[in-house]
C-alpha cells in the first residue's frame, strides 16, 4: 500500500532537468570575438587550432596565446500571467579561456596544442524561484584538449587535423517536490564528469592576396558520465525511496559545419564572414540511468528533440597603424530549441552578438588583444510543456570583455 | 608592458562590470482591477471558504485559505484590507486537525490528531458539539465549515442549544439571544457586510453531507436550495450591485475520500484471498461490491475481524459486509451527481442573471483526474491529481484542500475573474504553498 501511495509521488519527480539547451560558448579568441567570432576562411594566428587547422601552416612563426573572457550571464523569467518579473539568474562570472601554442617545424608544417573551452553553461536560480523543480542551478562545461598537425600543400591550400581530447563535467542541482514535517522542499544533486574524443579538420584556400576561404569540420563528441553521484536530500520518511547512489548520462556535444569567406580588400583592411552549422539534432533526449531505483524507476528521460541550427557571423579588421588593430562584428545565432522545449538550463532563443575588439601590438613579438561581446537573446515565451521545463517568458543578455596575451618567437 | 595589460585589462574589467549591472527586462502586462471594484471583497461559503484543511480549521489553513490568498492579489489592484476570524497564535490548532505521523507496518499513513493548543472553550449544550474561541468583530471571510446553502436562512444556525447547532458560526455572532445575535440566520449575517466584490462556493455540503455519510445523510431539498441561494445573491448583490463570482460544486469521484480505497482494487485483493468484497447497500441489502461503488476513506475494510470462529478481513465476507455507511454505492453516486448537477444549473443560472462571474470548479477538478495512468495537470514540474496525500491537491481528509491546492483554486477564479471583468490581477506563485508534508523517521 505505501509503493502504492509512494508511487504516485510526484509523478514527474525525476523525469525532468538537465544539461544546458544551446550550451555553445562561441569564446575561442580574443581576436576573433572582436570580428563577431568568424575565423573559418581568414588566418587567425595561433586560434587556428579551433578555427581552421588548415590555415595554422602559414603562420610565420612560432607562438603562443593565452586569454580568457569574463561572461557576465543574466536571465529574466516572468511567470505566466504574473504580471513581472519573477525571476532572476545569480549566475556566478564564467570564465572561458584558451591557450594554443603553435611550432613551425619546417615552412609547410606546422604543430600546435590547444586548450579551450567551447561548451558550457551555469545557471543559478535558487532556491525559491517557481521553477526550482525544474532547475535550481547547473554548471556546466567541457575542456577541449587538441593536439593538432597542418600542412600547406601549396601557398595556396593548406590543411590541418586536430584530435580533441575532451573533459567534460557536469552538476545539477534541483528541488524534489516533497515536502518534510517543517515545509522544507526536497532536493537533488548531481555530480559527475567524463572523457571523451573528437576531432577538428580544416581546408584553408587563398586563390588570391584578396581573398581566402576555409571549411572547418568539429565532430560531435558525447561525454560520458559514469559513475556520477546523485544525492537526494527529502523528508526522513521517504529517504528509502530516494537513496543515493550512482548515475550514468551521457552529454552530446554536437558537431559544427563551418565555412568561412576573408576579403583583404587593402593592407589595413580585412573583412570577413562564416556560416556555422551546428548539429544539435545529436541532443535529443537527456537520459539519467540510476544504480539504485529512485521513487521507483530506475532512469528519467526528458525530450530535447533539439534542432540543426545556423550562425551567420560577420567581422572586420583595420589597422589603424602599424601596432594598432581595431575590430567589430556581428552574428546571428539562431536556436536549436522548438517550442514546447524550453528549459531554465539555457532558456534559449535566437540571439545576436555584437562586438568589438582592439589589438595592439607592444613590441615585434608582444600582441595584446582585447574584446567585448554583447550578446542579447530574444525574449521568449513558451509552455514549456514538452521537455518538463518551466513555462513562462525569458530574457537573457551577456556581456563578455576579454583579453589575451600573444608571444611570437 | 605590464602596466598596459594590466591598464586594458582593469579597463575591459570595469565596461563589463559597468554593463553587467544592466540587468535584462521582460514587457509584461500591467496589473488592473478592469471594471470590478475589490475594495470591500467579501468571502462567503463553507469549510472550502475558511480555509478547513486535514479535518480541521487552524490558523495556518485560514491564513492560506483561498479568499486569503485572493485578497493578497487583490490588494495589487486596488483591494482593501482582508480580515479573517483567526484563531489566535497561542490556539493556533483551533478546532485541531490530522497530523501525518508516518506509515504502519502495512504502509497505509498514519494520521493522528493534534490535541494541543486548542481553541475549545467549552461544550455545547447539546452535549456533543465543542464551543471554540469567539471572534466577534467584523470580517471579510466568512466561510463556516459545515454550512449548507440550505441553512442560509435558518434562524438558530449559530445559536448554541440542546438540538445542535453550528459551532464555527456560533463563534461569529456571539450568544446574545436576539434576532441580530445569536438567532442571526447565515444570509442576514452577510446582508451586512456590504461588499464592493464578493466571492461564493456554497452548496457543496448540500450533497457531501449525503455523501461522506455513504447515503446516510438526505441531500437537501432543490426548491428549498434555490429559495436560499436567491436569498444569498439578494444579500450579496444588495443594492449597491456588488460584482463578483459564483463557484460550483466539483463531482464526488473526483475527491480521495471517495477514491482513495479504490473498489477495484479491493476487489483484486478479495479475489486474491479467494473471496469477494460484500456490502451492504442502501435498502440493507448485503450484496457483492462492484466497481461503481466507492468505498469511503474512513471505512475500516481490510481490518481483520472475528466472524463466528474465523478472522476476516472487514468486507471480504457476506457475514462481514461493509456497513452502507462506509460505501457510497453506485445508485448514490448518480444520486449525487445528480443532485451536484441539479444545483449547479441553479449556482450558473444566479450567476447568469446577475452578471456575475461563473467559475466552473465542477469542470476544473475533473480535468485534473488521471487519464490513461498520466497526471493531466502539471505546473512547475510538479504533478497535480486528485490522488490522496501525493496529489498534492487535497490535504489528510481526503475532501478539503492542502494550502498549494486553495493556492490553484484561487488562481483559476482569479482567471475567470480577469476574464469576466477585463482585469489583469497576477496569479500567485503556488509553490510558495504547502502541500502534504512528510513526517520524519517512522
Amino acid at each position: 500500500m505505501k509503493s502504492r501511495i509512494l508511487a504516485l509521488l510526484g509523478g514527474t519527480l525525476l523525469s525532468a532537468s538537465a544539461m544546458a539547451g544551446g550550451y555553445q560558448v562561441n569564446l575561442a579568441s580574443q581576436r576573433q570575438i572582436g570580428m563577431g567570432h568568424t575565423g573559418t576562411g581568414i588566418q587567425t594566428g595561433t586560434s587556428s587550432i579551433f578555427f581552421n587547422p588548415g590555415a595554422m601552416s602559414y603562420l610565420q612563426e612560432n607562438g603562443v596565446t593565452i586569454g580568457a573572457s569574463a561572461l557576465f550571464s543574466k536571465i529574466a523569467y516572468s511567470a505566466p500571467e504574473s504580471n513581472e518579473v519573477t525571476a532572476r539568474t545569480d549566475n556566478p562570472v564564467g570564465t572561458p579561456f584558451q591557450v594554443y601554442a603553435v611550432y613551425k617545424i619546417n615552412d609547410k608544417l606546422a604543430a600546435g596544442l590547444g586548450v579551450y573551452t567551447p561548451f558550457g553553461s551555469t545557471a543559478k536560480w535558487g532556491q525559491e524561484w517557481s521553477g526550482r523543480f525544474g532547475l535550481e542551478e547547473l554548471s556546466l562545461s567541457a575542456i577541449y584538449f587538441q593536439p593538432t598537425l597542418s600542412y600547406a600543400i601549396t601557398d595556396k591550400i593548406g590543411i590541418g587535423a586536430g584530435l580533441t581530447y575532451v573533459k567534460g563535467q557536469v552538476n545539477l542541482q534541483r528541488g524534489i517536490p516533497v515536502q518534510d514535517e517543517a515545509g522544507n522542499y526536497g532536493r537533488a544533486e548531481l555530480d559527475g564528469d567524463g572523457t571523451s574524443v573528437g576531432y577538428n579538420l580544416g581546408i584553408y584556400i587563398k586563390p588570391s592576396e584578396k581573398l581566402s576561404l576555409g571549411i572547418n569540420y568539429r565532430s560531435r563528441v558525447d561525454v560520458d558520465v559514469e559513475e556520477g553521484d546523485a544525492t537526494f536530500t527529502v523528508a526522513p520518511s521517504l529517504k528509502s525511496r530516494f537513496p543515493d547512489t550512482k548515475f550514468a548520462a551521457t552529454l552530446p556535444l554536437p558537431a559544427t559545419l563551418s565555412v568561412g569567406l576573408g576579403f583583404m580588400p587593402t593592407e589595413a583592411l580585412t573583412l570577413a564572414v562564416d556560416v556555422s552549422r551546428v548539429e544539435w539534432s545529436a541532443y535529443e533526449s537527456l537520459r539519467f540511468d540510476y544504480a539504485d531505483a529512485i521513487n521507483g524507476s530506475n532512469f528519467s528521460e526528458n525530450d530535447r528533440n533539439y534542432e540543426d541550427a545556423y550562425i551567420y557571423r560577420i567581422g572586420a579588421e583595420y589597422k589603424a597603424t602599424e601596432a594598432l588593430a581595431l575590430r567589430a562584428g556581428a552574428y546571428y545565432d539562431g536556436s536549436p530549441v522548438q517550442d514546447g522545449y524550453l528549459t531554465p538550463e539555457t532558456p534559449d532563443s535566437d540571439s545576436r552578438g555584437l562586438s568589438v575588439g582592439l589589438g595592439y601590438s607592444v613590441s615585434n613579438n608582444i600582441k595584446l588583444d582585447a574584446s567585448f561581446l554583447y550578446i542579447n537573446k530574444k525574449e521568449r515565451t513558451d509552455a514549456s510543456d514538452k521537455s518538463g521545463g518551466i513555462a513562462g517568458t525569458y530574457k537573457a543578455v551577456a556581456y563578455i570583455p576579454g583579453l589575451a596575451l600573444t608571444y611570437n618567437f | 608592458m605590464k602596466n598596459l595589460f594590466y591598464k586594458t585589462g582593469t579597463l575591459a574589467l570595469f565596461a563589463g562590470a559597468l554593463l553587467a549591472s544592466c540587468e535584462p527586462d521582460i514587457d509584461t502586462p500591467s496589473s488592473s482591477a478592469g471594471t470590478a471594484d475589490f475594495s470591500t471583497y467579501i468571502a462567503v461559503g463553507n469549510s472550502l471558504t475558511a480555509g478547513y484543511a486535514d479535518g480541521g480549521l487552524y490558523r495556518s489553513g485560514q491564513l492560506n485559505s483561498y479568499p486569503a490568498i485572493l485578497a493578497e492579489q487583490f490588494a495589487k489592484v486596488g483591494g482593501g484590507e482582508f480580515k479573517q476570524p483567526l484563531f489566535t497564535e497561542a490556539q493556533k490548532n483551533g478546532s485541531g486537525y490530522l497530523s501525518f505521523k508516518g506509515f504502519d507496518a502495512s504502509g497505509l499513513p498514519i494520521l493522528e490528531p493534534v490535541t494541543t493548543e486548542l481553541a475549545v472553550r467549552g461544550m455545547g449544550l447539546d452535549g456533543k458539539t465543542p464551543l471554540y474561541t469567539a471572534y466577534e468583530e467584523p470580517v471579510n471571510n466568512l466561510g463556516v465549515p459545515g454550512i449548507r446553502m440550505v441553512d442560509a436562512k435558518t434562524a438558530g444556525y449559530g445559536f448554541n442549544n440542546p438540538a445542535g447547532f453550528n459551532p464555527f458560526y456560533e463563534r461569529l455572532i456571539g450568544d446574545d439571544l436576539t434576532p441580530s445575535g445569536a438567532l442571526l440566520p447565515y444570509v442576514n449575517y452577510v446582508d451586512a457586510t456590504n461588499p464592493t466584490f464578493f466571492t461564493m462556493w456554497l452548496g457543496n455540503n448540500d450533497v457531501l453531507g449525503f455523501a461522506t455519510s455513504g447515503g446516510v445523510a438526505p441531500i437537501s431539498d432543490a426548491d428549498k436550495f434555490q429559495e436560499n441561494l436567491d436569498a444569498m445573491i439578494n444579500a450579496l448583490v444588495g443594492d449597491s450591485e456588488a460584482e463578483g463570482v459564483v463557484i460550483n460544486i466539483p463531482d464526488v469521484t473526483g475527491v480521495p475520500f471517495f477514491t482513495t480505497k479504490a473498489t477495484a482494487n479491493l476487489m483484486q485483493m478479495a479475489a486474491a484471498a479467494g473471496t469477494k468484497l460484500y456490502i451492504t447497500a442502501a435498502n440493507g441489502q448485503v450484496r457483492e461490491a462492484a466497481a461503481t461503488d466507492y468505498v469511503l476513506l474512513t471505512s475500516t475494510v481490510g481490518t481483520p475481524e472475528q466472524v463466528g470462529p474465523q478472522t476476516v478481513p472487514h468486507g471480504f465476507s457476506p457475514y462481514n459486509p461493509l456497513k452502507n455507511n462506509e460505501v457510497l454505492d453506485g445508485e448514490e453516486v448518480t444520486a449525487a451527481q445528480n443532485a451536484i448537477a441539479t444545483f449547479n444549473g441553479k449556482l450558473k443560472a444566479a450567476a447568469d442573471a446577475n452578471n456575475l462571474a461563473f467559475v466552473d470548479m465542477n469542470a476544473f477538478f475533473n480535468s485534473v483526474k488521471m487519464k490513461d495512468n498520466m497526471p493531466q495537470l502539471t505546473l512547475n514540474n510538479v504533478a497535480y491529481t486528485p490522488a490522496f496525500i501525493t496529489g498534492n491537491l487535497f490535504s489528510l481528509d481526503g475532501v478539503h484542500l492542502t494550502p498549494r491546492g486553495y493556492a490553484i483554486v484561487a488562481n483559476e477564479i482569479i482567471r475567470n475573474i480577469n476574464a469576466k471583468y477585463g482585469a489583469s490581477i497576477p496569479a500567485v506563485d503556488e509553490t510558495k504553498y504547502n502541500a502534504v508534508l512528510f513526517p520524519g523517521l517512522q
